[in-house]
């Protein structure tokens, strides 16, 4: 009888234990203790064909610059952005079909941008597509690029 | 009799000291060792993404350069390129005889990397339709070969042997 009490105030003590562990790691976590993606260099990534040069993110617009460094004039004739985030960030996109000669840079801008987590203060990863076509070729094929964008977003 | 509850009490109290270092000790070793863990895991995925772009940019142009040099050897000329081709490339066409498009998967989403040939580029005849050929050799990765012949007055052929 007393070594089943014994252990019975055992376990209920462990248990107690792992309650309050558990409810500090929570906590910890609720207040993004755990959210070491902070501490990664904002960073912006493309291929080296359109390499990228800088990029903004202030509360409602995203902003990337572009050099193209296909070697070929281009016409952009889609761009879109999106992340992880449920919903999705929802931006307009700079009015396409445009055109972008090589070897110059072009600043690409999504405007008024909503949802998806993206608040003043806050880190995001956003990730980015264009889509355009070489005017040399005949056959005008599309091509995508992709590319990610990972920063904090400014308070003004 | 007090002497030895005294020396009890002493020697739990050292094992409970004991105890409570070791837990100390495993918790600031998870605290630096998870983090650590986790930056460079990130870091180590973006720089894979870097070097397969450079590996890919690098495989381009020197077919691209090649292809133009044995173009104007002239007419039966042909040569050998010993080609490492990366991970992550699923597949590989020429469209139009001028573009040879990699399509390269992501962590972020798939990207066209795309290079334009001055001269017309074609390749083994069975895997063209219409203006566009395919090489699914180029698209698995490893060690290859790639015979770059100029089959006409205007075309070179790239043929994975």
């Amino acid at each position: 009888m007393k070594k089943s009490q014994a252990s019975l105030e055992f376990l209920s003590t462990y248990v107690w234990a792992f309650f309050v562990i558990s409810l500090t790691i929570g906590a910890l976590y609720y207040f993004g203790i755990f959210d070491f993606a902070k501490y990664l260099p904002q960073k912006c990534v493309f291929p080296s064909q359109f390499k990228c040069i800088d990029f903004s993110l202030s509360p409602t617009d995203v902003r990337v610059k572009l050099a193209n460094n296909l070697g070929e004039d281009v016409t952009v004739t889609g761009l879109q952005i999106v992340n992880d985030a449920v919903p999705p960030i929802s931006c307009a996109p700079a009015s396409t079909p445009f055109e972008w000669s090589h070897s110059t840079d072009k600043e690409i801008a999504f405007s008024s941008c909503t949802g998806g987590a993206y608040i003043a203060g806050e880190r995001v990863e956003l990730k980015i597509s264009m889509s355009y076509f070489a005017v040399n070729t005949p056959s005008k094929p599309v091509h995508l690029v992709s590319g990610k964008v990972n920063g904090r977003v400014t308070s003004s | 009799m007090e002497g030895s509850l005294q020396a009890k009490i002493m020697k739990r109290g050292k094992r409970s000291q004991a105890s409570l270092e070791y837990l100390l000790v495993v918790a600031l070793t998870f605290a630096i060792i998870v983090p650590t863990t986790y930056l460079f895991y990130s870091y180590s995925r973006e720089s894979s993404q870097e070097i397969t772009d450079a590996q890919v940019t690098r495989l381009g142009k020197s077919i691209v350069d090649t292809a133009e040099t044995v173009f104007y050897s002239g007419e039966g000329s042909k040569t050998t390129l010993d080609i490492s081709i990366p991970d992550k490339i699923g597949s590989v066409a020429i469209i139009d005889g001028r573009e040879i498009v990699f399509n390269v998967t992501t962590n972020f989403g798939i990207s066209e990397i795309v290079f334009f040939s001055p001269v017309n580029m074609s390749a083994a005849g069975s895997s063209c339709n219409a203006n566009i050929c395919s090489i699914p050799e180029l698209a698995s990765s490893g060690l290859k070969k790639l015979k770059i012949e100029v089959i006409s007055k205007d075309t070179v052929k790239l043929e994975i042997i």
